[in-house]
């Protein structure tokens, strides 16, 4: 299957949900489907998307919290699923998109690229539900029960590598403009302040 | 009320809810105390720079947070800092042990204390080495003014001020 798909399927069943994407291809890709702004885009902090994200979700435990993992994030901090693991929070669940390369910087190869079951680590990190998905049959027949069991939850989506490295552009607008539009954007859905009265 | 007490009292003051922390014996009776209260809940982390992760996520959620960890941590994660808390202008409030003070000893702090501070300067992290009892008592303060420089900011605390003999 490919990411595009994925995130098509997720978008379908995304209901509530805030979602943090870690940079990178997936990201693009949640982009290019959703055109969503209660979503977090991280432009930098490679590896740190899950650990966000986990901030995020025990800030607003109300709330379901998808963080949309890269492999090669995952791949430089992997002690994040013993952080996250730790923490058992329900509303949090953790999709990794792997298609065991570096596809925004020219598709080249994933350290260990053959060797490594992503699953089989968040199980041993102590996540309870840990699942691979490698087509769109499954993941569509699988999300509502991803969507209803509590968290943490950890679903590696195992997709094609794309050649065409740079074709899904990422979101058109960057850095501090991303933070007010995404801090704003959780105002408005869910009644919180995240900026003072003066703006910070 | 210890010095420690007075630190997380002033904490609370400043409306933070939530700490992530990684240890350092200079500030591990800190967060002994949050994690033993009932007013900051504590997430552990394995790598200081997930500290600043999680506090940046919670900042979006509303809560108020503080990292917490040792020097030779602050020296690790900094790249990340940049690359996260820079980029998107996200205020992290840090509380680091200012190991490598010139009352500081232990062999493997030595690079910390002479090169931690031009490594902040050099990146525009503010901060202040908070040494007087006194001062404490300016968290809130200091909590106010990190959120307007819109990065992260670390608020040392020396071995004069925690008064240990770690």
């Amino acid at each position: 299957m490919k990411a595009n798909e994925c995130m098509q399927v997720l978008a379908k069943n995304r209901g509530d949900a805030v979602v943090v994407c870690a940079l990178g291809m997936a990201a693009n890709e949640w982009w290019a489907v959703t055109k969503s702004e209660d979503s977090f885009y991280m432009h930098g902090g490679m590896g740190l998307a899950s650990t966000f994200a986990l901030g995020l979700a025990i800030a607003i435990p109300d709330t379901p919290v998808w963080v949309i993992n890269s492999d090669g994030g995952l791949c430089m901090n992997t002690g994040t699923l013993l952080t996250e693991a730790g923490q058992q929070q329900r509303n949090m669940k953790h999709f990794v998109v792997d298609n065991q390369c570096y596809q925004t910087v020219e598709t080249m190869p994933m350290v260990n690229q053959d060797g490594a079951d992503y699953t089989v680590m968040a199980r041993g990190a102590g996540f309870q539900r840990a699942i691979t998905i490698d087509n769109l049959a499954d993941l569509d027949r699988k999300m509502p029960e991803i969507v209803a069991a509590p968290g943490p939850y950890f679903i590696r989506l195992r997709v094609e590598a794309e050649p065409d490295y740079q074709r899904t552009p990422p979101a058109t607008y960057e850095g501090p403009e991303l933070k007010y539009r995404f801090g704003r954007a959780m105002e408005k859905k869910l009644g919180i302040k995240v900026f003072g009265p003066r703006g910070f | 009320m210890d010095v420690n007490d007075k630190i997380h009292a002033q904490l609370v003051k400043a409306g933070v809810r939530l700490a992530a922390s990684l240890p350092d014996d200079w500030v591990n009776t800190l967060i002994n105390k949050i994690s033993a209260g009932n007013q900051i809940r504590h997430v552990s982390v394995g790598r200081e720079a997930e500290t600043i992760a999680v506090c940046a996520g919670a900042f979006f959620g509303g809560v108020r947070s503080v990292a917490i960890f040792g020097n030779t941590g602050l020296l690790t994660c900094t790249g990340e800092m940049a690359t996260l808390c820079l980029r998107h202008a996200i205020p992290v409030f840090c509380i680091v042990s200012g190991r490598g003070s010139i009352d500081d000893h232990k062999v493997y702090q030595e690079v910390q204390g002479r090169r931690t501070i031009p490594l902040l300067q050099a990146y525009d992290y503010p901060f202040k080495i908070l040494d007087k009892e006194e001062e404490i008592e300016d968290i809130p303060n200091a909590y106010e003014w990190h959120r307007l420089q819109k990065r992260p900011f670390i608020l040392f605390l020396t071995k004069k001020l925690l008064g240990t003999n770690a």
